[in-house]
C-alpha cells in the first residue's frame, strides 16, 4: 500500500483574482453529511458567497467548479462535476454538470472545489497540482478556439494535464457560453463561460498525483464488478454505448416529437437517425471510469453530436443534411458555445424574421430555415459578437428590446431554453419536469419518462412508493413522478455519477439509493441510509429554490411553459392534437407543490428556510 | 516451461475510461488515481487516438539490468519481472530504459510504478475490470496483430 498524506474528504479552494489570493479549507462532515459534494455544496457555497444582487458579468459574482463526493472513485460513470454560478443568461442560479476527465484530475490534484471570485486584470489560467493553486499568464492563449487552447496548452506544460477552458464565445461574453472539457464534454447550459470569461480565466489546468485513499479497497474493487455486470445487463446502456444518445431521434420522431423549425412542427427528416449519423462515426468513447461509452468521434474531426445537438442545430433550424449538422455540432463545440440555447434562440430569430419582427435591414441578411452556410456564418458572429450575432448574443434578455410579445415564440422558461428536442405536449410529465426544474427550461433536473415502458403496476408502486397513472397524456399523479426523478437525480448529481445509470433515467432498473449508500461507505467508511440520502436530493432542490426566489423572485408563476406548449394543438404524427391544457398544468403543479411542502404560490415554509440558513451560518 | 498466460490488449476496443489504471490503483495501492495503476491509458482525443500501456514481462528485461538497487527481478517458476517496490529509490532508471513505457511514476511517493501481473488474483484486476473487452488474459502461441482503427464501435 501506497503511504498518502492525510487528507479531507472535501478540500476547498477560495481563489480571489482581483486580489490574486488563494485561501484553502476543509468542508466539516457535517456539512457533507447534509449535502454530500457537487451540486449539494455547489450550491451550499453559492448560498453562503453570493451577494443575491450581483450582476452576473461582474467581479461579485462567484463561480463555483465542485466535483462530486465519489468522482474520481472506483465506481462506474465516477466522471463528473458541477459548473455552478449565477447565470448571466437567465439571472437565477446558473448550475451545468459535465463529464470527461477533468473533475477526477482535479481531485487527484488535492483540491475538490473552487470557488473563484473577482476578476483578473489580464488574461490567467489556473494550474492546480499537489493541492496547490498558481494564478498564471493566459495571454497567448486567449483568442484562440477550445481545440487550440488545449492543444496549446499541451504542447507548454506537456501532455499528462487535463483542461478545463472557454473558447471565444465565453471570452465575447457571450450569454450562452459554455465550459468545455476536450472537444465535446461541455459544462454548457446557463452560461458558465460567460462568467468565466468575465473573470478574465481562460482555462483551469490541473495535474493529478495524488491517490484519493479508499476506505475498502477490495470492496470497492468488488462492488465496482456487480455493478458493472448488472449494467451490463441493461439493454438501454448496451444501445447507448453502440449508438449513443441518436437513437432517441428516431423514437420521438416516430411519436411526432421532434422539435423543428422552433417547434412550429414536430417531425423531421430521417436523416438525423441513429445508423445515418453513425455512418460519421470512427469509435465510441468513454469518459472517466464509464461503462457505458456514448460519446462519439466523429469523422469530421471531433466529437458527438447528441441527440440535443443533432436536432437543436439540426431539425430546429431546419438543416437536414447528416454531414452539415454534424459540422454546425463541431463548430458550436469548438467555439465554446452552448448548443441547446445556440439552436432555440437561432430557431426564435428566424421565426421572428419570417413573421416580420426582425427585417434584412436589421439583421444585414435573410434569415431563413435549413440555409445552412447562412446559419453557419451566423453561428461564428454570435461567437465572436459580429452584426446581428453581437444582438443575439445577449439570449432571452432580447425579449425586452424585440417586445414582450416576441416571447411566445421563445421555447424558453425562466429565461433558458429548452435543452432537450423532446416537444413536451404530449408527456405531461415531461412538461411539469422542464416547467419546476430549477435552473430554467431543463430535462437533466427530472425527466420522467418511466411511464411510456408499459411497466406492470406493482413496479411502478415499487418504485414511486404509490399508485401512478400509467397513462403518459393524464394529468393524474405526475408531482410524484416528476419529485420522485428530481430527488434522485439532485443526489446523483451531488455524488458525481453520470445519470446514464441512474435509476430512472431511461430504465427501471440501475443504481438506486441503495447502491449509493454502499458506495459511499467503501470509498469513505460514511454510513447514511436511503432515506438520508433521498433527503439530501429534497434539501438541494429547497435551497436552490431558495436560491432562485432570492436572485430573481422566483414564485409559481415562473413554473409554466412556453405559450405554444399550451396553445398550438402538435401538428403531426401520433402525437398529433396534444398540447398542454392550463387546468391540468395547474393541477400537476398543485400535486407537487404539496408533495415538496411549498406553499401554493411554490415558496419554502419558513422552518425550511430557517434550517438552510442555520447550515449556511454554521461553518 | 509451459506457456504463461499473458495480458494482451486490444486498442480497438479501448473506449479510454481508464477503470483498468484505476482498478490497478486501488487492488494494490489503496488509493484510487489512475496515474498510479501499472497499466496506462495513452489517449488524446484531438489526435484521435488511445492505446493502452502495459509490461509484457520481457523474457529479457531491460528493467532488472537497469535497475541500481536490485530492486526488479525474475521470478525464474512464473516468468514475471517483478518490481519490490519498497526498496525502489525512484531513480527512473527503468522508466528510461523500457521500450514499451511500461513503468510509471509515483511522483509523491518517489517510487516507480511496475506491474507485478497481480500474483494473488486468478486474473489480473485490470483485465477482470475492464468493461469493453480490451484488455484479455489468455496463453497464446504467437502474438497476433492487433489493429488499432478498424472497428467503428467497441463490443458491449
Amino acid at each position: 500500500m501506497t503511504h498518502q498524506k492525510a487528507r479531507p474528504i472535501c478540500q476547498n479552494a477560495l481563489v480571489n483574482l482581483t486580489d490574486g489570493i488563494v485561501e484553502y479549507f476543509a468542508t466539516p462532515e457535517e456539512i457533507i453529511k447534509k449535502f454530500l459534494g457537487g451540486r449539494g455544496l455547489n450550491m451550499y457555497y453559492l448560498y453562503k458567497y453570493l451577494k443575491p444582487d450581483c450582476d452576473p458579468l461582474s467581479p461579485d459574482n462567484v463561480l463555483i467548479i465542485g466535483n462530486g463526493l465519489l468522482t474520481g472513485m472506483l465506481v462506474p460513470n465516477s466522471g463528473r462535476h458541477n459548473v455552478t454560478c449565477k447565470s448571466p443568461e437567465s439571472g437565477i442560479i446558473g448550475d451545468a454538470n459535465i463529464g470527461g476527465f477533468f473533475g477526477p484530475e482535479l481531485r487527484f490534484a488535492g483540491i475538490d472545489r473552487l470557488i473563484i471570485t473577482g476578476r483578473a486584470k489580464s488574461p490567467v489560467y489556473l494550474y492546480v497540482e499537489d493541492g496547490r493553486i498558481e494564478i498564471r499568464d493566459a495571454t497567448p492563449y486567449w483568442g484562440l478556439t477550445c481545440t487550440q487552447t488545449q492543444v496549446k496548452i499541451k504542447y507548454d506544460l506537456g501532455s499528462d494535464i487535463e483542461i478545463e477552458c472557454i473558447g471565444p464565445a465565453g471570452e465575447n461574453l457571450v450569454r450562452f457560453a459554455a465550459t468545455r472539457y476536450g472537444l465535446k464534454n461541455a459544462a454548457g447550459r446557463c452560461g458558465t463561460g460567460a462568467v468565466l470569461g468575465s473573470k478574465n480565466l481562460k482555462a483551469v489546468v490541473a495535474r493529478g498525483n495524488r491517490g484519493l485513499p479508499v476506505a475498502d479497497p477490495e470492496g470497492m474493487f468488488a462492488k465496482y464488478i456487480e455493478l458493472r455486470d448488472y449494467l451490463n445487463k441493461s439493454k438501454v446502456i448496451g444501445v447507448m454505448g453502440r449508438v449513443g444518445t441518436p437513437l432517441l431521434y428516431d423514437v420521438s420522431n416516430y411519436l411526432g416529437a421532434i422539435r423543428t423549425h422552433n417547434s412550429q412542427q414536430t417531425v423531421f427528416f430521417d436523416t438525423l437517425n441513429a445508423e445515418e449519423i453513425h455512418k460519421y462515426v470512427d469509435k465510441m468513447l468513454s469518459c472517466y471510469n464509464c461503462v457505458v461509452h456514448c460519446r462519439h468521434r466523429n469523422r469530421l474531426g471531433g466529437e458527438g453530436p447528441e441527440y440535443t445537438s443533432e436536432v437543436l442545430v439540426g431539425a430546429n433550424i431546419g438543416v437536414a443534411d447528416t454531414y452539415q449538422v454534424i459540422d454546425l455540432n463541431n463548430l458550436v463545440n469548438d467555439l465554446g458555445l452552448d448548443v441547446s440555447s445556440t439552436g432555440t434562440y437561432i430557431a426564435w430569430a428566424i421565426e421572428l424574421f419570417e413573421r416580420g419582427y426582425l427585417s434584412a435591414e436589421k439583421v444585414g441578411y435573410t434569415l431563413r430555415f435549413g440555409d445552412y452556410p447562412g446559419l453557419r456564418r451566423l453561428i461564428e458572429d454570435i461567437a465572436y459578437r459580429r452584426g446581428f450575432g453581437d444582438v443575439l448574443a445577449e439570449g432571452s434578455r432580447l425579449v425586452e428590446k424585440f417586445g414582450p410579445e416576441t416571447a411566445d415564440f421563445l421555447i424558453a422558461i425562466k429565461g433558458l431554453p429548452q435543452s432537450d428536442p423532446h416537444d413536451v405536449r404530449y408527456l405531461k410529465g415531461f412538461a411539469l419536469g422542464i416547467a419546476t426544474a430549477s435552473r430554467g427550461a431543463d430535462h437533466l433536473r427530472s425527466r420522467p419518462t418511466l411511464e411510456i415502458f408499459d411497466l406492470p403496476s406493482e413496479v411502478r408502486r415499487q418504485i414511486y412508493g404509490e399508485p401512478i397513472d400509467p397513462n403518459p397524456t393524464s394529468y393524474n399523479s405526475k408531482g410524484r413522478l416528476v419529485y420522485f426523478h428530481e430527488n434522485i437525480y439532485a443526489t446523483i448529481d451531488c455524488l458525481g455519477i453520470c445519470k446514464f445509470i441512474c435509476h430512472g433515467f431511461n430504465s427501471p432498473r440501475n443504481l438506486n439509493y441503495t447502491h449509493f449508500k454502499d458506495l459511499i461507505r467503501l470509498a469513505y467508511g460514511l454510513e447514511f441510509s436511503e432515506q438520508e440520502l433521498e433527503e439530501i436530493g429534497r434539501r438541494v432542490i429547497d435551497l436552490e429554490r431558495l436560491l432562485n426566489y432570492q436572485l430573481k423572485g422566483v414564485t409559481r408563476k415562473d413554473d409554466t411553459l412556453p405559450a405554444r406548449y399550451f396553445d398550438e394543438p402538435m401538428p403531426s404524427a401520433r402525437a398529433k392534437g396534444s398540447c398542454v391544457d392550463r387546468a391540468g398544468f395547474n393541477k400537476m403543479l398543485d400535486d407537487y407543490y404539496a408533495l415538496r411542502g411549498w406553499s401554493k404560490d411554490g415558496l419554502l415554509p419558513a422552518e425550511r428556510v430557517a434550517e438552510l440558513n442555520a447550515l449556511r451560518d454554521a461553518t | 516451461m509451459a506457456r504463461q498466460k499473458q495480458i494482451y490488449a486490444r486498442p480497438a476496443l479501448c473506449a479510454g475510461c481508464r477503470i483498468c489504471a484505476n482498478a490497478c490503483a486501488v487492488v494494490n495501492r489503496g488509493v484510487a488515481n489512475p496515474r498510479l495503476g501499472a497499466i496506462r491509458i495513452r489517449q488524446n482525443l484531438i489526435e484521435r487516438y488511445e492505446f493502452q500501456e502495459i509490461c509484457r514481462h520481457c523474457e529479457e528485461p531491460p528493467c532488472l539490468d537497469a535497475c541500481m538497487v536490485g530492486c526488479i527481478s525474475k521470478d525464474a517458476r512464473t516468468g514475471l519481472v517483478i518490481q519490490d517496490q519498497s526498496r525502489c529509490v525512484g531513480c527512473w532508471m527503468c522508466l528510461m530504459v523500457c521500450p514499451f513505457g511500461a513503468v510509471g511514476r509515483d511522483v509523491a511517493n518517489h517510487v516507480a510504478i511496475k506491474c507485478n501481473r497481480c500474483q494473488d488474483r486468478k486474473t489480473p484486476a485490470c483485465v477482470e475490470a475492464c468493461p469493453t473487452g480490451a484488455l484479455v488474459f489468455e496463453a497464446r502461441e504467437d502474438a497476433v496483430f492487433e489493429p488499432f482503427f478498424t472497428e467503428p464501435t467497441v463490443a458491449s
